[in-house]
């Protein structure tokens, strides 16, 4: 029964070790899907290139659905995971924020890394950004921090605040990724074609 | 001629997204039930201005509210799971890249722009993600991809918060890309 | 014109691709419902109820508290007004309204002790023994009768007649032994010194084996 290191079905010394590892084929699957690329990423803003949309989306419908079927066949506890609490201004401001840095600088913080490995300057600079940015949050957390903490409704999931059954939930999530990815092949065709 | 085969190499290059997209989905599944949390990547470089700034001014990092969450007496603020993923995450890329002949010392950027325009935007690009990062407490990894996996909402708001914020502002930096 | 039919059938892949993430996600609307409850199933709780070791009795809690056993604590689910008049040595008391609170878990939820749960009568102590064992909860023992039995069979033994036979006689010196150890004093003993016997509070420590909480992502 999952998830395995929090039960200790598998030693807790060993989660630096799967750490790298989980890392590892992190950034090969970024990496290889093409995310080490800031003109690519961008492309998802401009209609040009869909490679965020694809990958991300599709990550995020078969994780979902893998992990609510290995809920439902009980090889993992849905309830232990850890869920990204809710802190909704925050979410939406820094979200927001996030959203602009992403299509000033062509990266976000996993695919800088991967740009950074293959030697892409842009991406040592934004690094170097986003650590800057750190930083300047932390100086300022006095002022930040109202938004920072307030508004915190717990680790909700949306079954808690849109009161759905998290089955229609992705079933209807899924025909959005699928339209969507319909929709990005037609508005790629229709973009002027831009070579990088 | 030379176009044809530029826009040949963009489609062979790389995955197909939505093989790159399930790999990344199964790796999720198996982050999640192995350690019971999602990936990230925004919280390894967190760390590293803490351990940075707590070696080059101590005091000022225990004093500052923020600085302190992260400062354990007993453990070095890098030796954290984030961390060692993102340590991953480069040697993971450099394979990658080195597999396909991609690893070159280079600045990417636009035909229609200057290298140094590009660095610069590359930095304002990161603080402003850095910034955000710290106030929705996550990235697209740590909060949008892993918080959607586990049907968080506020993971979900972050999601489209971000691409919509992205679309919001992609007016304003269209001569950087297109 | 070939690539146009591989265009063709490529994008046949998609749709069909499409459709098999449709249908997974489907087929999760579509599967049985069954209600997820933590802790163990009905049939396991109905053999823990038969089970021989559901109960203890007074003379052997008696008996386990004189030789000073540590491998048990007694919890006590009256409410505190209760407790503090009368209670057994170092029982902890958890009222049976709290049974389910945090800081009760930690003495119930753990596998080093085994936990003695006892009210006035066998009621309330069953109630918190059922709620327990519902959870998944490990070695649990109701004392038999409760306080009330505790005080007419140790504290207050009736003496045995002529006619019982000689275990009872054993049992009742037993029990005799056992009071006197609570601090109980007979005439018949009195030319003795009346020791009365401190019973030293054992602080016990329970390690509860928690489990770990994952962290954040970012």
């Amino acid at each position: 029964m999952g998830p395995l290191i929090p039960n200790e079905l598998i030693p807790y010394e060993w989660n630096n070790i799967i750490a790298l590892l989980i890392g590892i084929a992190f950034g090969y699957i970024l990496e290889a899907s093409g995310f080490s690329s800031s003109r690519k990423l961008a492309g998802v803003f401009y209609g040009y290139d869909f490679v965020v949309l694809k990958v991300f989306f599709t990550a995020a419908i078969v994780s979902i659905i893998g992990l609510l079927y290995m809920d439902y066949l009980g090889y993992v506890d849905i309830g232990q995971l850890y869920i990204h609490p809710t802190y909704l201004w925050g979410a939406i401001i820094g979200g927001i924020i996030m959203g602009a840095g992403f299509v000033a600088g062509g990266f976000c913080p996993g695919t800088s890394l991967c740009g950074v490995a293959i030697g892409k300057i842009d991406a040592m600079v934004y690094v170097v950004g986003i650590m800057i940015g750190v930083f300047i949050f932390s100086e300022l957390y006095t002022f930040f921090e109202p938004i920072y903490n307030g508004y915190f409704q717990g680790n909700i999931t949306l079954m808690d605040s849109l009161g759905v059954s998290p089955f229609w939930f992705i079933l209807f999530f899924t025909i959005f990724g699928v339209v969507a990815f319909a929709a990005s092949d037609l508005v790629r065709k229709r973009v002027k074609k831009v070579f990088y | 001629m030379k176009k044809f085969d530029n826009t040949k190499q963009n489609r062979h290059i790389y995955w197909n997204p939505y093989f790159g997209g399930l790999l990344l989905g199964l790796l999720i599944i198996f982050t999640f039930y192995i350690t019971g949390r999602g990936l990230g990547a925004s919280g390894a470089m967190k760390s590293s201005v803490v351990a940075i700034v707590d070696t080059v001014t101590p005091k000022h990092a225990e004093n500052n509210a923020y600085y302190s969450k992260f400062i354990n007496d007993d453990k070095s603020p890098l030796n954290t799971w984030l961390v060692l993923e993102a340590l991953g995450v480069l040697v993971g890329a450099f394979l990658s890249g080195a597999l396909t002949g991609r690893i070159k010392l280079k600045v990417q950027h636009s035909p229609k722009i200057t290298k140094k325009r590009r660095l610069i935007f590359a930095l304002i690009g990161g603080i402003l993600f850095g910034l955000g990062a710290q106030i929705a407490r996550g990235c697209t990894s740590g909060a949008a991809l892993s918080g959607a996996a586990v049907l968080s909402t506020g993971g979900f708001i972050t999601m489209i918060t971000i691409f919509g914020g992205g679309y919001l502002f992609a007016y304003f930096f269209r001569k950087n890309w297109i | 014109m070939i690539n146009r039919k591989l265009a063709k059938f490529l994008s046949l892949q998609y749709v069909v691709l499409a459709l098999i993430l449709i249908l997974a996600a489907a087929g999760l609307l579509l599967l049985p419902k069954y209600v997820k409850h933590e802790g163990i199933d009905t049939k396991e709780l109905l053999s823990n109820t038969f089970s021989n070791e559901r109960y203890i009795s007074t003379d052997e809690l008696a008996n386990n508290i004189v030789n000073q056993d540590p491998s048990f604590i007694l919890i006590d689910v009256r409410d505190s007004i209760s407790f503090k008049k009368n209670s057994l040595p170092n029982a902890i008391n958890i009222p049976l309204k709290k049974i389910l609170n945090e800081e009760a878990s930690a003495y119930l939820d753990q596998d080093q002790f085994d936990v003695v749960l006892y009210s006035n009568t066998n009621f309330y102590a069953d109630q918190a023994w059922m709620l327990c064992n519902r959870l998944g909860y490990k070695n649990l023992r109701v004392l038999k009768g409760g306080i009330n039995e505790w005080f007419h069979t140790i504290i207050n033994p009736t003496k045995p007649t002529e006619n019982m036979p000689a275990t009872a006689f054993e049992l009742y010196s037993f029990r005799k032994a056992a009071s006197m150890y609570f601090g109980v004093a007979y005439l018949d003993a009195i030319p003795k010194k009346v020791v009365k016997k401190v019973v030293r509070k054992k602080v016990k420590t329970v390690k509860k084996k928690k489990k770990k909480k994952p962290e954040g992502g970012c």
